[in-house]
């Protein structure tokens, strides 16, 4: 008897059935990585957070004398994903022939090439004598 | 919770959360992902076996909602470590402890930004289309979650409950 664990029965909820919302998926998962890795490079924080003085400010602020540290973290996050929707909500816009060359496998390949960006921007850390 | 418990119970009960929530998503992302990397073609068969055999694609929606949980309990309480946990860590030259730290936070970015399409691919799993992208991505979710998951046991051993 053969048994299948990785299947299952055709997608019924509207979102899950839908091409467009397909396209916006991919788009948004495959820009994903790629986008949190340019926005930590070049530093765009949507907003910086100051969490001894639970002080929320618009875009980058460094760390100011005697309130503590500074936050970017929460904000390149919000910006990655603000970037990737606005993305995959243009990629739904594509007619579906050209939506449908989206290579999927790009989706897993992206992640992993983020590592090696991730380990060496923290340098700063491995190399601290 | 002023008067109910103390400042220092709040922020462990909530680290607590964090773990359960982690817990549960690692053993949902470990069955899925041993379920698309060795599928069972025989019924029955040893715990090993019997641990692969999941109905696979129903645990999609559920490791979206526990990844995005975590995802925000560890955010809230990453303020306090940010303070109270880092600051010392760099005082005591911990810097590689404090690096995994930041590793941690960009791996469950990376993560995070996956589910979409990691949702869509198991929703359509009877797609042949889906397969190498589905079993890609679940793979390297997977294998993120147990970095995230030992990162976070390993910074809590080194100052975390009660600390």
């Amino acid at each position: 008897m053969s048994t299948t664990t990785s299947r299952a029965a055709p997608a019924r909820s509207s979102l899950a059935a839908s091409a467009r919302f397909k396209t916006f998926a991919t788009t948004f998962s495959i820009s994903g990585p790629v986008i949190y890795c340019v926005t930590q490079y070049f530093n765009w924080p949507l907003f910086t957070f100051h969490p001894a003085t639970d002080r929320l400010v618009w875009g980058y602020e460094a760390a100011r004398s005697g309130e503590g540290p500074n936050m970017l973290w929460y904000g390149w996050t919000a910006t990655t994903i603000l970037i990737a929707a606005a993305l995959g909500l243009v990629a739904m816009m594509l007619p579906e022939r050209i939506s449908r060359k989206i290579p999927l496998a790009l989706v897993w390949i992206f992640p992993i090439l983020a590592i090696p960006y991730v380990i060496y921007s923290l340098m700063p850390w491995w190399t601290h004598p | 919770m002023a008067g109910l418990i103390s400042t220092n119970t709040f922020w462990t009960l909530w680290l607590f959360v964090h773990l359960i929530l982690a817990v549960g998503l690692l053993g949902a992302l470990t069955h899925q992902a041993m379920a698309v990397a060795l599928p069972v073609r025989q019924s029955a068969g040893g715990i090993v076996t019997r641990f692969r055999a999941v109905p696979a694609a129903g645990y999609a929606t559920a490791v979206c909602v526990l990844w995005v949980l975590t995802f925000l309990v560890g955010s809230y309480i990453y303020t306090k470590y940010r303070i109270y946990i880092r600051i010392p860590l760099e005082q005591g030259a911990y810097y590689k402890t404090g690096g995994f730290f930041d590793f941690k936070e960009h791996v469950a970015t990376l993560g995070l930004v996956l589910l979409p399409a990691y949702w869509y691919f198991w929703k359509n799993a009877q797609n042949p289309e889906y397969d190498n992208a589905r079993k890609g991505v679940t793979l390297v979710l997977a294998v993120m979650c147990w970095f995230l998951f030992i990162v976070g046991h390993v910074l809590n051993n080194t100052r975390g409950f009660a600390s």
